[in-house]
């Protein structure tokens, strides 16, 4: 008895340490449930049945106060907006990509948000172009030059996913400085950094290339996967970039979109002037013609320069042969609501929701669908403060993230003149 | 911003101020309403400093009765510009907002060698011949040779000092050692006499703890000081060592080779003045046999150091006849020096009392006890006499008098130990005579009988409770502050395991093991490869650190870390060790990443911050107990039993823990640093050892960081790293009030306060 009782002991006492030492740190697997805990969040309606809980209210919230973060840093001093953008993406293939915190691998991770974002950047940027180089063995080596396709740039980056040796951030500055020193002087000048490594091995020195970085205008951007260093802190803080370290691979593909949309406009380049761009028409279906990009016969498909009839493959692009600015009208328009946001639609108040006396609309002006019964659940609806009208939350993301126009004050304005006269 | 404290009205230059400022200011000015002592922790990067001196100084302008002078204590001339600034800005503030009624004077003083302005004197190169070459321009001989024949050298700043005579006063500011020294230069007036001169009238005077603890120089320099002072030491967590070294001389064959020397040229000296001018010495025994007291009487660039520490009637006492007579004395000198000579020669580790020591003295070289106790002011009087300018050459004979002035005073409180040679090195013969002071009580103690209040303040002072006891005084107050942080940003650990499994120690019969030295190297590695920028890592001693690096550069882990970051070693050389440093710095700065190996008690781990990206991680390896093999130390820890009631093993932790604590207060200075500490040693686990370190590292010490194999620590880094990575406001959310504005103090009750102490 007294024996078994003192085994008993001895063996508590070793669970307790192990207990110790594991507690607080759950591994990777546990910790993805217990974070968020789904079994919690489940409810029984009335007749028993298990449904999960509406987590619609939560995410728009969060939305919410996204766009009003946003929308407080754009609406207060009309601030310009880079359109077109020079973007080369640094991916760090240093030994410190193999690292396995990242499952399966920080590199492979990496790669699969740069092809999201790659995607992203184009959609949110037609006028834009974007490059990759990665740095491995302390070398940097330019994967893709600067171009409009999404494809090729995906392509190239999934092809060449291996990584070895030290990083070299000044190797990769350096080359970049020499390709986005050759842009003109209306596009902005970016780069955005993956940095895995915790150290740089340089050939020289470094905060001499930032200087010169921040001297020709480069804006200069950092995502690390690993913790804060301080020549990366160090370089944004000269470039004006920002600079960012990601906690896991969500937080890791939050930080990266945050660079999809437009930076504002540095000052010195603010100053309005023309550029001159061509609006290539496309080529008939059946015409066979060499494209200049590829150097390849094609049949139909690709695009015709205005200026000296060249083929192109896709837009938009600069021409090889004469190198005008060759993009389409669609991709100008869908910039354009950079400038001008949908200001941020206002929460209906319960106790305007409750007053008997105002008569409000049924249903969602956008989508037509009812809107929930006033009472039990509050402010389930939004407005739009020039408009008026009333949306659902479904709508209200919608207009903001996708179509980027209110269709509450479109179809005012175009029934202004009849409206005008009622009154 | 301006807020009350009980009835007095305190003007504080910034916005806001932290929590733990406004409870510390609360501590103090009732300690000096009662007018005693006391005991202040706070942790580094709180501002100590600006909260003591706005609160000292509104207190001395709420009561304008009964001003209080302010003298603040620092270790080093860094820290006293920093303090001075401060004051400045406080300064500037205060006049803003009541006008001419906050003018103060306040000065800091230092050496000749950080005041003088005179290119001639600041050629030489140490702090003792910049004192002798100004000493040979200004004496008062020498201006009087001087002004007979206009072309010997005299100092312009000194003699136009001299010539404004009583107008050379400081108009009311603060002034930093620079601007003395830039008002000096316009004025065309010594800094460094203007200075000493100002001190007696300022409000507010900043000086090193040496002006007041080294019975050497405090007589002479803080005589004049009012007992309505209230003396800070800030940073004083060594302070107990600091009175010690101050009353405690090492004699070794040099210096004995030298005080011959220096007794020889005496002697000619004499025999010189005796042929041309014998009235001189005459004059000198006339005044020794009307008693030392009267030495007051000298011109005070001649004024030397003389020795407060001695009690009050010995100064009045004449000299004793035997050694009035210049000749004599140097008798007496040269037979005490050929006694100690004759001491060296041992072969074994030799312990004494003073009392025994002194016996030995009379037997075998005939020098009674009054005759030594007055060694020091004798020797003093007669380089006057003799017109001796060069004064550091004559070092090695004043080190000898020092030593028998202290053996004769003292009969308590200090040993002699002689020692033939190094513990470590048997083989080499170093003679080594030292006279230990173990008594810290003894130099301060003058300090604390003299001014109305005393504090003393650092960022690690823990235990508190036993400082009382070292030093032997009673404090009115003594506490210690957490600090308010908005987001936890330190983060100890004890490390008890290496990735084996297996405990790690440098406890004496494991620190060679290879287990333990191989779990060392592999934790540096991983670590390396987490941890950005700048790490440092502090072992218990050059010797272990040598052994230590040596094995992991054989088992190939230092190429290994070498490929993650670079490595920098302190060494024994400052000239060596400062390169290291600065090129530490230029490896963090760049990008590159680099590790600094030092040593706790080395320079290092004393004045060098590893702050920011300087320092992201600091692992302790091991417990930096003291070497207890030495003579002085278990001298002085047999003492502290019998006199204190300290027990040698409270006392040896006591020590460790602070200097670990210490090594690691390195990191953080400021509330936006974020920093890793790791203990590395399975004996941090345990709670005597543990409960010692100060209340703001162990209130970041999570009891599940309490057992850590190297695997775990690396894996808590990693997430520590990624969580300081982001983003956050430097208010602090709704939850913990960090920043306090005017009304938050205004309305601020009790409940707080108690919050804040513990």
């Amino acid at each position: 008895m007294n024996n078994g009782n003192g085994r008993r002991l001895n063996g508590e006492t070793e669970e307790d340490d192990d207990d110790e030492g594991s507690e607080g740190d759950l591994d990777a697997w546990e910790r993805t449930y217990a974070d968020e805990r789904s079994w919690e969040s489940l409810q029984e309606d009335e007749s028993g049945l298990l449904r999960p809980v509406d987590n619609k209210t939560l995410y728009h919230a969060q939305y919410r106060r996204r766009i009003r973060s946003l929308s407080s840093q754009a609406t207060t001093s009309r601030i310009q907006k880079g359109l077109i953008r020079y973007l080369y993406i640094v991916v760090d293939l240093s030994r410190a990509a193999a690292e396995m915190d990242y499952r399966p691998s920080r590199m492979a991770v990496v790669a699969k948000h740069v092809e999201a974002f790659i995607r992203e950047f184009f959609d949110q940027n037609p006028l834009s172009q974007l490059g990759l180089v990665t740095i491995k063995d302390g070398i940097a080596h330019c994967l893709t030059d600067l171009g409009g396709s999404p494809e090729s740039h995906v392509k190239a980056l999934m092809g060449k996913l291996e990584c070895s040796g030290e990083s070299s951030l000044q190797n990769a500055l350096d080359l970049v400085h020499g390709y986005l020193n050759q842009i003109p002087s209306y596009g902005h000048r970016e780069v955005l950094i993956l940095y895995s490594a915790l150290s740089t091995c340089d050939p020289g020195d470094i905060l001499e290339t930032i200087q010169k970085c921040k001297k020709s205008k480069m804006r200069c951007s950092v995502i690390g996967l690993s913790a804060e260093i301080f020549i990366c802190k160090h370089l944004c803080q000269e470039t004006g970039g920002s600079y960012s370290v990601a906690m896991d691979e969500s937080h890791f593909k939050e930080l990266i979109l945050e660079h999809a949309p437009p930076p504002p406009a540095i000052a010195e380049f603010a100053i309005a002037n023309l550029i001159k761009m061509g609006f290539p028409q496309r080529a008939a279906e059946s015409s066979i013609a060499i494209c200049s990009c590829h150097k390849e016969a094609k049949v139909g498909g690709g695009y015709t320069c205005p200026r000296c009839k060249a083929r192109v493959c896709e837009l938009p692009t600069e021409c090889r042969i004469c190198g005008l600015t060759l993009i389409s009208s669609p991709h100008l328009a869908r910039s354009y609501h950079h400038l001008f946001p949908i200001v941020p639609f206002d929460e209906v108040s319960s106790s305007v929701l409750n007053d008997p006396h105002n008569r409000l609309p049924r249903s969602c002006f956008g989508c037509q669908q009812s809107l929930p019964n006033p009472g039990n659940k509050p402010s389930l609806r939004v407005a739009c403060p020039k408009c008026k009208q009333h949306f659902c939350l479904d709508c209200d993301i919608y207009i903001h993230e996708s179509l980027h126009n209110c269709p509450g004050c479109e179809s005012f304005r175009h029934s202004k003149t009849p409206i005008a006269t009622e009154e | 911003m301006k807020f009350q404290i009980e009835d007095v009205t305190v003007y504080f230059p910034y916005d806001h101020i932290y929590p733990e400022q406004y409870a510390y200011m609360v501590e103090l000015k009732r300690a000096l309403d009662a007018r005693g002592h006391c005991l202040l922790e706070m942790p580094t990067g709180t501002g100590k400093t600006i909260a003591l001196l706005s609160l000292i100084t509104s207190y001395t302008l709420s009561k304008p009765n009964n001003p209080v002078k302010l003298i603040y204590c620092t270790r080093t001339v860094h820290e006293m510009e920093k303090t001075l600034a401060e004051l400045k800005l406080l300064h500037a503030y205060q006049t803003t907002h009541i006008g001419d009624r906050a003018r103060i004077l306040a000065v800091g003083l230092s050496s000749r060698k950080n005041l003088c302005v005179n290119s001639r004197v600041l050629a030489a190169e140490n702090r003792d011949s910049v004192d002798a070459s100004c000493r040979r321009l200004t004496a008062s001989w020498v201006r009087a040779a001087a002004a007979a024949n206009p072309n010997l050298p005299t100092c312009e700043f000194f003699e136009e000092y001299e010539k404004a005579g009583s107008n050379a006063v400081l108009p009311p500011g603060v002034y930093t050692l620079q601007d003395l020294r830039a008002y000096g230069k316009e004025k065309g007036w010594c800094p460094y006499f203007l200075a000493r001169h100002m001190v007696q009238f300022a409000n507010v005077v900043v000086y090193s703890y040496q002006y007041l603890l080294d019975p050497k120089v405090a007589g002479y320099i803080s005589k004049e000081m009012q007992k309505e002072s209230v003396v800070v030491f800030d940073e004083a967590h060594n302070i107990d060592n600091v009175c010690i070294e101050a009353l405690s001389v090492s004699v070794r064959r040099q210096t004995l080779e030298g005080a011959r020397r220096n007794l020889s040229k005496m002697r000619q000296e004499i025999e010189k003045f005796k042929a041309t001018d014998a009235g001189r010495l005459r004059a000198e025994y006339n005044r020794l046999v009307e008693g030392l007291a009267q030495r007051g009487n000298l011109p005070f660039t001649d004024n030397w150091l003389s020795n407060p520490a001695l009690p009050d009637d010995i100064l009045k006492e004449a000299v004793p006849g035997n050694i009035r007579r210049a000749e004599h004395f140097l008798h007496v000198l040269r037979r005490l020096v050929q006694y100690l000579e004759g001491r060296l020669e041992t072969d074994n580790v030799e312990k004494e009392g003073p009392v025994g020591f002194v016996a030995s003295i009379n037997t075998h070289a005939g020098i009674d006890q009054k005759t030594l106790k007055f060694c020091y002011d004798r020797l003093h009087s007669l380089m006057l006499t003799l017109e001796i300018t060069d004064t550091d050459e004559f070092l090695h004979i004043q080190t000898i008098c020092d030593f028998a002035t202290l053996v004769g005073t003292y009969t308590r409180g200090f040993s002699i130990i002689i020692e033939p040679f190094d513990e470590r090195m048997p083989h080499i013969p170093d003679p080594v005579l030292q006279l230990s002071c173990h008594d810290a009580s003894l130099a301060i103690k003058p300090v604390f009988d003299r001014f109305q209040s005393v504090v003393i303040t650092s960022g690690t002072l823990s235990p508190i409770d036993l400082y009382p006891r070292l030093l032997n005084f009673h404090p009115v107050v003594s506490r210690s502050f957490t600090m308010s942080l908005t987001r936890d940003c330190i983060c100890p650990m004890v490390l008890t395991r290496g990735s084996d499994q297996l405990p790690v120690s440098t406890k004496f019969d494991m620190r060679s093991d290879l287990g333990v030295v191989r779990n060392y190297g592999r934790l540096l590695l991983e670590m390396a490869s987490v941890v950005p920028d700048g790490i440092v890592c502090f072992f218990v001693s050059y010797s272990y650190m040598d052994g230590i690096v040596n094995s992991w550069n054989e088992n190939g882990i230092l190429k290994e870390i070498m490929q993650h970051k670079l490595v920098f070693i302190e060494t024994q050389d400052v000239v060596e060790t400062t390169l290291a440093l600065d090129n530490y710095r230029k490896a963090c700065d760049c990008g590159r990443g680099a590790i600094f190996f030092s040593v706790a008690r080395g320079k290092v781990a004393e004045g060098i911050d590893f702050d920011r990206h300087y320092g992201r991680l600091v692992i302790m390896f091991g417990v930096p107990f003291q070497y207890t093999l030495s003579k002085i130390l278990l001298a002085r820890l047999e003492y502290l039993r019998d006199t204190f009631q300290i027990k040698e093993g409270d006392f040896l932790t006591f020590d460790a823990l602070r200097q670990a604590a210490q090594c690691v207060g390195r990191v953080i200075r400021s509330k936006a640093d974020y920093g890793m500490m790791i203990f590395a040693d399975k004996r941090y686990s345990r709670h005597d050892k543990r409960s010692k370190l100060p209340g703001w590292i162990l209130s970041h010490l999570r009891d599940a960081h309490l057992n850590l194999s190297t695997d775990m620590a690396l894996h808590i880094a990693r997430e520590f790293l990624r969580k300081m990575a982001q983003p956050y406001d430097k208010a602090g959310g709704s939850g913990r009030k960090t920043l306090l504005s005017q009304e938050d103090v205004e309305k601020m009750s009790d409940g707080i306060l108690n919050e804040m102490q513990y």
